[in-house]
């Protein structure tokens, strides 16, 4: 199972996660 | 930033048949019902390959779902000690609602579903046969008590704390529509994208309410079915009373959605409440009370010891077997709780107004959980006495029908046939008031916020969460029904971060424009 389908899976994650980051600490007012 | 009022709140005419035309209702409707079709018409293949992807999921993402209820646990207690604490959840002048001890009630039996009384001796037990292979059998003991203390403590509570504190903040304070998506309109303002993810949120919000009550729906029947076994002395009554039992579920709650009860509800579910709390306070003093007390002392102790620590315990350098049992039981259970979040969030966000957050989040998350450490330190004390005490054949009881567990337990106490009478009375009260509420919180998501859905729609919802229901009966298995619950509920997670995103990011401007 550590294949490709995991590792997407996990990407997914980071992915959202740092999504979650630019989020809270871009200030959308100013765009 | 514009606030997120002025999108359509559901304006529309209760009776109004054109709110079918809402496509989140069709769509969410669509959804649901395919998945009950597919399992009426293959329950095997629907249950088989719900546990391969949720297989997938856990192996994948185990660490992810722990960091992420751990994380929900610590923003829970930054939230209370921080600045952010004294804000209220309505206007500055508004007041609570209800008095503290009533609020607390109402709370305590919105956890107390069906779940505590299914699983009050079952699930401690199973965890000691578990556990007792690889540590002592005394050891065992507390240790499974501390493992179903963690599983309905404080993480559990702080999931649906954060999802109710978000539900109340954006709708009482910031007057958005009781909706999970309002808060990503209200935080990002509205655009194409954060339209779509708001719609997306509101989606998988309803898919996740549905197959969990759905699962409940199931537990509940299966438990009903057991105690009348037990009541009757029946051997095996097999699917004949279970689809009784379920017959007997969807006349008593069809009716409730065509007349609003809201007010009986209540009661009805303050009656269960006051049942349970009754049976546990009567195994308290009828049974070995210094054995359940010292036991309680002892979970207290163990459980506040270590329950941050256990947060982050994903059993990585375990063998399969362990990695199998945290899967089946930890992992689910979390995500179990994120299935139930919006749904207990809605009800917890409607009876908080006027208490500030400081006051929400510890009412609702230390009040519960003290009462799940008394509720399994009885239950499963008693079940740890009959088994290590009295050395009875309760485990075989754990092993072959999980649902029956509590009659046994009830059987050694006298008045047996009261006891057991109760449980099933208190658990059919507890299914019909939770598929009603549910019917209620579908009807509101999928109409836009409307606080009150047409019959039509309260009735097309209770047909879905009957079928859905019918068809993890149909399972006749414990595990698949978690499996189905697990893969409708997961993809939540993310949606509920977000929410929790959306919540600081507003709260530090409002406290920054209050400077």
């Amino acid at each position: 199972m550590s294949d490709i389908v995991d590792t997407l899976l996990n990407i997914e994650v980071f992915v959202f996660i740092g999504l979650l980051f630019w989020l809270y600490f871009k200030d959308f007012d100013k765009s | 930033m514009m606030n997120a009022n002025n999108q359509d709140s559901g304006d529309d005419d209760p009776g109004n048949t054109n709110a079918f035309l809402n496509p989140l209702l069709i769509i969410a409707l669509s959804i649901t019902s395919l998945i009950a079709i597919w399992g009426l018409v293959d329950t095997a293949g629907l249950a088989d390959i719900a546990a391969r992807l949720v297989a997938i999921q856990f192996t994948s993402r185990a660490w992810f779902i722990m960091l992420a209820v751990s994380f929900m646990l610590l923003v829970c207690a930054w939230l209370t000690v921080s600045r952010y604490g004294r804000i209220k959840l309505g206007d500055d002048d508004d007041e609570p609602e209800f008095s503290t001890i009533s609020w607390l009630t109402m709370l305590f039996a919105a956890g107390m579903g069906v779940g505590l009384l299914f699983w009050g001796t079952a699930e401690p037990l199973t965890h000691y046969d578990y556990i007792a292979e690889y540590s002592g059998s005394r050891e065992a003991a507390s240790q499974a008590l501390f493992v179903t203390n963690f599983h309905w403590g404080l993480h559990a509570w702080s999931i649906y704390a954060l999802t109710g504190l978000v539900i109340a903040y954006f709708s009482f304070r910031r007057k958005c529509p009781s909706l999970v998506g309002a808060p990503v309109l209200d935080t990002f303002g509205k655009n194409r994208i954060t339209c779509v993810v708001a719609w997306m949120s509101n989606l998988l919000a309803i898919v996740a309410i549905s197959i969990g009550v759905g699962g409940s729906i199931a537990m509940g029947v299966f438990q009903v079915q057991d105690g009348i076994d037990r009541l009757f002395e029946i051997e095996s009554s097999g699917m004949g009373l279970t689809v009784l039992v379920f017959v007997t579920l969807c006349v008593a709650y069809f009716p409730a959605l065509v007349v609003d009860l809201s007010r009986g509800m209540a009661k009805l579910s303050n009656a269960a409440m006051a049942v349970a709390c009754g049976l546990m306070i009567y195994i308290l003093i009828a049974g070995p009370t210094h054995y359940l007390m010292g036991g309680i002392v002892q979970s207290i102790g163990d459980y506040f010891g270590s329950v941050l620590v256990h947060g982050f315990r994903t059993f990585t350098f375990f063998d399969e077997r362990v990695n199998n049992w945290f899967q089946s039981w930890t992992l689910t259970y979390m995500v179990w709780w994120i299935a139930w979040a919006p749904f207990v969030g809605v009800f917890i966000a409607r009876i908080s107004r006027g208490r500030t957050i400081r006051e929400f989040i510890c009412g609702v998350i230390f009040g519960p959980t003290i009462f799940s450490i008394l509720w399994f330190g009885v239950f499963g004390g008693a079940g740890m006495y009959e088994l290590l005490q009295n050395g009875s054949s309760i485990m075989a009881v754990v092993r072959e029908n999980v649902s029956g567990v509590t009659f046994f337990v009830l059987s050694s106490f006298p008045l047996p046939l009261l006891t057991i009478s109760l449980v099933i009375v208190a658990a059919f009260l507890f299914i019909v008031t939770s598929v009603v509420s549910a019917a209620f919180v579908l009807g509101m998501f999928s109409s836009a916020g409307d606080l009150n859905p047409s019959v039509q729609i309260k009735l097309s919802w209770g047909v879905i969460l009957g079928a859905l229901g019918f068809v993890m009966i149909l399972s006749d298995n414990i595990a698949a029904i978690k499996a189905i619950i697990a893969l409708g509920s997961l993809p939540f997670v993310f949606v509920i971060l977000l929410l929790v995103v959306c919540l600081l990011k507003t709260l530090k401007k409002e406290v920054a424009i209050s400077k």
